[in-house]
């Protein structure tokens, strides 16, 4: 493209040996025009970081160039001196990332983080490069700027600092903002403010903006143009409009229709009998430390519920919403302060370790995380069988039936003598899945469980949620920040804000027509909703 | 395997210790078939110098020989070392993983108990242990692990409240799985590298105390160490130096090999490392 900004030109980068593959980016090349926002998208392991890193020469150690040009103001980046790399990073090229909070200072206030970066590239006093600063922060549309300048990282939320991080990196005014996945970390409502803004500061300063995302929702809501890659390739770019409206590459349109729709949302089932009522549920953080009085936090306040067989209930809200609290007290992995969890015609909350044994058996979980919920020092196999033996089944036996209910998941019954690094974040999240049918439960706690995982891994697990909660007529509990995923499997949703329950019923009913403020505000966040056809349900 | 013997062997420092170690634990276990006679036997004039015939090593002021001498001695302080540091480490692992799994009123208590030795001056309540229970290879393992087992506790319970909200141990008390297959199955597997690195320093440690105590006249009296070998040769230190600069010697390799290759075990174990 004639007159842009930056181009990358047939850009490889070599990884270490024993690398899955040799190269994180394969001739890749890409224009990023002036005033404009391109999006590269893709699942993770795409290159499309390592790419956006060139583009900075912050590539980590062991990973290197191996050929191509990165071209910005008629010079080649990548043949840049140190030094005149450094004067450039801040000045002409900035970056915004994933996690606001790892990348501010701790122990420095968030006024001497942005002055420190304006002063190392220009000739002025602290007192105006704090001035400055205050007017940055001002345009990032936080209140109470004064104190700001003077507040610690964690004092902040999320959204604060990734506004914080914004006008760091904006302070000298550069002509690139690489923004590598700058939502990721973020709620859904906080996402859409920082999208809108900045997509409103990219239109005021004329800039041009590199922003990586794995979302297709995001790209429709921010990308100028869009390039999507896939190991190390650029299989698919051109305008947002083409590429969402047309894709012709079909890993694209995987992608697309693998992100979650609404309009999949599927019908109650009816007469299913309660198997498990919880009753006004209330738990209570203490916090506070030597100096400061105890504070009562209350995580949950009188949430009640009722899920049958056969039946998925979708609790859906924000990070701090109690919706993960209200399943560990609901297992008992935490002890609510107030209230009832009827399970089989008694009240488990206040229960015995001893009686309540039994009845947790038939009450599974399956966590976030695949790869902090498997023991990397276990075999498959034996976690797999971990379960029945805690409740005195034979190895032989449990091994026997750990190998269909591994193949019921998806998964070669040869897995079991392999260790869970071995398997990739679906896989791992099959053999969570594998352990916790193993008890036969009759109700399956599922936290987030698919929140970690690649959108066209997401869509394959949570057909198999679905599948294994038809075949074994279970009650699902399916927590989830994200609106898309609880369209697509639940039968009912609960809406949870600060530990109360804002707004229940069919998924339908409250996704069409939401009669709680905030439920429409977590709906109207969703990323892409109008190109990506949530309107069209509607 | 290969893979964490390529870390463990990254540094040369871990190289030397690991050959010197080898060589001392080989001298230690092959003492009666080199020299027959025991330590204790005088076998020539007393303070001949190092290369005399017959006397590798030299000998001391009674005319033992010093060679047979710093062979036997490694056999006491290895014993001394790793038994000690194997009592101290059962102990602080049991404690620690108990306080750091629980938490709350038991974690207090515990660790209590923990600083209360911690705070105690380690060598002096030693010395009393040990005279009050008479100096024997028995009392003094007793007494060097009493000393050392708070270290172990420390870490341990730092790394069981670390794991104990790992969503693989909560997946594991949702499974129904008792608190103690849940510590010992699930929990200390995962907490075994700092462990390791940290005992085989305190075998080094321990081999110290051990020494300082037989100098003090406080080590088993029908056995031979490094330190009572010193402790025996002071009044000659003047006019031979080997009587006491080859027993020190000793000491100084066998604990620099062990901390040198409690490096090379924290890199080979250490996963964070392991990264870059």
């Amino acid at each position: 493209m004639a007159g842009a900004l930056v181009s990358i030109r047939d850009l490889t980068i070599a990884l270490p040996p024993g690398a899955e593959r040799a190269n994180a980016a394969e001739h890749v090349s890409l224009d990023i025009g002036h005033n404009e926002i391109v999006c590269i998208v893709g699942e993770s392991g795409s290159g499309k970081s390592l790419t956006a890193h060139a583009v900075m020469g912050l590539l980590p150690r062991g990973v290197a160039v191996t050929g191509g040009s990165i071209t910005f103001q008629d010079k080649d980046l990548l043949r840049l001196p140190p030094e005149g790399m450094r004067r450039r990073r801040g000045r002409d090229l900035a970056m915004i990332f994933q996690d606001p909070m790892a990348a501010l200072n701790p122990v420095m206030p968030i006024g001497r983080q942005i002055t420190e970066q304006i002063r190392a590239h220009r000739p002025v006093s602290e007192a105006v490069a704090m001035d400055a600063a205050a007017a940055l922060l001002g345009q990032m549309g936080l209140a109470d700027v004064a104190g700001l300048l003077r507040a610690f990282p964690f004092q902040l939320s999320g959204g604060q600092r990734q506004r914080v991080m914004i006008a760091m990196a904006l302070s000298l005014s550069p002509s690139l903002l690489i923004a590598d996945e700058p939502t990721t970390a973020l709620d859904v409502t906080t996402q859409a403010q920082i999208l809108r803004l900045l997509k409103t500061i990219q239109a005021e300063r004329e800039m041009s903006v590199l922003f990586i995302t794995h979302d297709f929702g995001v790209v429709a809501d921010i990308a100028d143009r869009v390039a999507v890659m896939r190991q190390g390739r650029i299989v698919e770019s051109g305008t947002t409009a083409e590429v969402l409206g047309n894709p012709t590459d079909p890993y694209t349109r995987a992608l697309i229709d693998a992100v979650p729709r609404l309009r999949h949302a599927p019908p109650v089932p009816s007469g299913a009998a309660p198997l498990l009522t919880v009753s006004g549920l209330g738990k209570n953080f203490r916090r506070g430390g030597l100096f400061s009085r105890d504070k009562q936090i209350a995580a949950l306040d009188g949430v009640s519920l009722s899920i049958g067989r056969g039946e998925t209930l979708g609790i859906v809200g924000e990070s701090g919403s109690g919706k993960s609290t209200l399943a560990r007290c609901i297992i008992r992995l935490l002890d609510p302060d107030a209230g009832a969890v009827l399970f089989d015609g008694a009240d488990i909350a206040h229960m015995k370790p001893r009686a309540l044994r039994p009845r947790r058996r038939r009450m599974q979980m399956v966590f976030q995380d695949p790869f902090s919920s498997l023991n990397p020092r276990q075999t498959v196999g034996n976690i797999v069988t971990a379960g029945p033996r805690a409740y005195g089944e034979g190895g032989a036996a449990s091994r026997a039936r750990a190998a269909d209910i591994l193949a019921l998941v998806g998964l070669d019954p040869a897995a079991m003598r392999r260790f869970p690094h071995e398997f990739s974040g679906g896989q791992r999240q099959r053999i969570a899945l594998a352990r916790a049918l193993m008890l036969k439960p009759d109700i399956l706690i599922a936290d987030e469980p698919v929140s970690a995982l690649d959108v066209t891994v997401q869509a394959q697990v949570l057909k198999l949620l679905d599948d294994v909660r038809r075949q074994m007529n279970l009650a699902m509990l399916f927590i989830t920040h994200d609106m898309r995923v609880a369209a697509q499997v639940c039968h009912r949703v609960m809406v949870m804000r600060a530990g109360r329950v804002v707004e229940s019923g069919p998924t339908s009913e409250v996704f069409a027509a939401p009669s709680d403020p905030y439920t429409r505000e977590l709906l109207a966040a969703i990323p892409g909703r109008d190109r990506l056809g949530f309107a069209a349900a509607n | 395997m290969r893979e964490f013997a390529r870390r463990f062997f990254a540094r040369p420092a871990t190289v030397a210790g690991f050959a010197v170690f080898t060589l001392i634990l080989l001298v230690a276990l092959a003492a009666p078939l080199l020299f027959a006679h025991g330590p204790f036997s005088i076998v020539g004039m007393p303070l001949r110098p190092p290369g005399s015939p017959g006397l590798l090593a030299g000998s001391d002021v009674l005319g033992r020989d010093m060679a047979a001498g710093l062979a036997y001695g490694a056999r006491i302080s290895l014993l001394v070392g790793v038994t000690s540091t194997l009592c101290a480490a059962g102990v602080g692992v049991l404690l620690g993983a108990v306080a750091g799994y629980y938490g709350g009123v038991i974690d207090d208590l515990l660790m209590r108990i923990t600083e209360f030795f911690q705070i105690i001056p380690s060598f002096v309540l030693l010395m009393v242990l040990v005279s009050f229970l008479e100096p024997s290879l028995g009392s003094i393992v007793l007494g060097i692990a009493m000393i050392s087992w708070p270290q172990v506790a420390r870490v341990v319970r730092g790394e069981f409240r670390a794991l104990r909200n790992r969503e693989f141990v909560e997946a594991a008390r949702t499974l129904g799985e008792s608190d103690a297959r849940i510590i010992f199955t699930q929990i200390l597997p995962n907490a075994l590298p700092p462990i390791i690195v940290i005992s085989s320093m305190m075998v080094g440690s321990a081999i110290l105390t051990e020494s300082a105590l037989s100098f003090l006249d406080l080590g088993d009296p029908n056995l031979l160490s490094w330190g009572s070998m010193i402790a025996g040769s002071r009044s000659a230190m003047w006019v031979a130096w080997w009587t006491t600069v080859l027993p020190g010697l000793a000491i100084m390799a066998t604990v620099l090999s062990l901390n040198f290759m409690g490096d090379g075990l924290n890199d080979a174990l250490n996963p964070r490392r392991r990264e870059r």
